[in-house]
């Protein structure tokens, strides 16, 4: 059994090609950061990963269980309080499970504020908090530190990474940032191109606890990437 | 805060309320002016308002015609709403019904009303049903607005999380479409009342457009007026107590 399997031919919008072959499969609990320039087609992957993306050549094998997305903006309900939004999906165990999930988030204090009343940082967060809620099997993260900044970025990422070692579930974390896939990841995929293929595939070479070091992410971004970026 | 709201709502029935006064001098000072019974003033009017309350049923008469403005508002509302909703999300139904509904829209309200009762009869239904046909195009036309304009972005995030049917019509499609809807239901009421009268006029035995036709033949403008205040006062009541504190309610998440 594979924690995700994807095999894409070909994607098109409107005739013109925006993906091209892209295979990988991940192992259940396996984490791989997708990297590649902003506009190459890392959030329309990730879409048919998700299943919305529409039609497509190819085929993509989900692990049994729940898929939750967090989207590169927040998306949550505007008219919803942040515990409303997070109890929102079946099987999220209602309101009590939300404003303990929300809690973990330090969102404590934030749970019956409306999203527009927050921040955007808290309101990603409060979106991670709603995709725990559902125990997903397939996590999927769009860009989940794009737009914070280094103080707020940084608590995120700490954040995922203890989420991801708590839920164990497989996830596919797409960053233009290289240095945040090697403190994220245990493998990076590299997309590139038009129309996008995969590029690059490779290992981590961080172990769990080694990337939690901002040096070491440093030391190991300056090896693998040394042509620069 | 509630109390905040409910001084923000006292505070504007103050300002309603003095700004008609105002307009109450004007009338009353060009009445005495032009000293016509063609222009009655406003003490007269109020005096042909009583002897209407206690010689021939006003009261009666003004509840039939809300009777029959709630029952088309309410059928006009909910089809309007829901063909609209359709022709917004379906491109193959705009295309097929869309020149259905520019018809709809251009056709005056008098031929309907006359088509009906030729149709169906001098009844209450036919009454109400010509109501319908000349508001349902109006309230379709802004819904089919608001249905193109559902944010995508929520929809793919309903899916992802697998909302169902219900979550996502009552928490992610409908809040989307308050703005439209009150838009509809505020256009909606003045058009309503208004065609609702006429539709009395040509072919219901009561009713205010019935007791306007009955008055108009007996050039009494002091009644005719006093029906027209009393049914100013139930709509803007309705405006102040009913739709303006839903819309505040349901815009009380924005910033």
């Amino acid at each position: 059994m594979s924690g995700l399997s994807v095999a894409i031919r070909r994607k098109a919008f409107s005739g013109a090609g925006v993906l091209g072959e892209i295979v990988f499969t991940l192992a259940p609990g396996e984490r791989a950061a997708l990297i590649g320039p902003s506009g190459v087609g890392k959030s329309t992957l990730l879409s048919l990963i998700a299943g919305f993306g529409g039609e497509f050549d190819g085929r993509v094998g989900r692990p049994p269980g729940r898929v939750a997305m967090v989207f590169q903006t927040p998306r949550l309900l505007p008219w919803r309080t942040l515990a409303e939004n997070v109890a929102l999906p079946p099987g999220s165990g209602g309101m009590d499970r939300a404003r303990a999930l929300l809690a973990e988030m330090g969102l404590a204090d934030a749970a019956d504020l409306h999203p527009e009343r927050v921040s955007l940082g808290m309101q990603r967060r409060a979106a991670l908090a709603r995709a725990l809620a559902v125990e997903p099997s397939l996590l999927i993260l769009d860009e989940p530190l794009v737009s914070l900044d280094p103080e707020g970025a940084a608590a995120m990422r700490r954040l995922l990474v203890a989420v991801l070692d708590r839920t164990g579930a497989t996830a596919l974390i797409s960053t233009h940032d290289r240095r945040e896939a090697l403190a994220l990841a245990d493998r990076v995929l590299e997309l590139g191109g038009r129309p996008a293929r995969l590029t690059g595939d490779r290992p981590s070479p961080l172990d769990r606890k080694a990337r939690r070091d901002p040096e070491a992410v440093e030391a190991a971004h300056r090896r693998l990437f040394a042509e620069g970026g | 805060m509630p109390s905040d709201r409910a001084e923000g709502a006292g505070g504007r029935v103050g300002w309603t309320l003095l700004s008609l006064l105002g307009f109450a001098a004007l009338w009353q000072a060009l009445a005495a002016l032009i000293d016509s019974p063609a222009l009655p003033g406003p003490a007269e009017v109020w005096r042909a308002a009583l002897f209407q309350i206690e010689n021939d049923h006003y009261f009666g008469h003004l509840g039939a015609t809300l009777a029959r403005v709630a029952a088309a508002f309410f059928v006009s509302m909910s089809l309007g709403a829901a063909i609209g909703l359709a022709l917004g999300l379906w491109r193959g139904a705009d295309r097929i019904f869309g020149g259905w509904l520019t018809l709809f829209l251009n056709l005056p309200a008098l031929v309907t009303m006359i088509l009906c009762y030729v149709w169906f009869g001098l009844t209450e239904t036919a009454a109400l049903l010509a109501v319908a046909v000349n508001k349902i195009p109006n309230v379709a036309a802004t819904l089919r607005e608001g249905g193109r304009s559902l944010d995508r972005d929520l929809a793919e995030m309903a899916a992802v999380y697998r909302l169902g049917r219900r979550a996502r019509l009552f928490d992610v499609i409908i809040p989307q479409l308050q703005p439209f809807l009150a838009a509809a239901a505020r256009n909606g009421l003045a058009l309503v009342w208004k065609i609702v009268l006429v539709v009395e006029l040509l072919g219901r035995p009561n009713g205010v457009g019935f007791q306007l036709h009955a008055y108009f033949q007996l050039f009494d403008v002091a009644t005719i007026l006093a029906y027209a205040f009393g049914f100013i006062v139930v709509v803007q009541a309705i405006e102040l107590f009913l739709l303006e504190p839903w819309e505040r309610r349901a815009g009380r998440w924005r910033r």
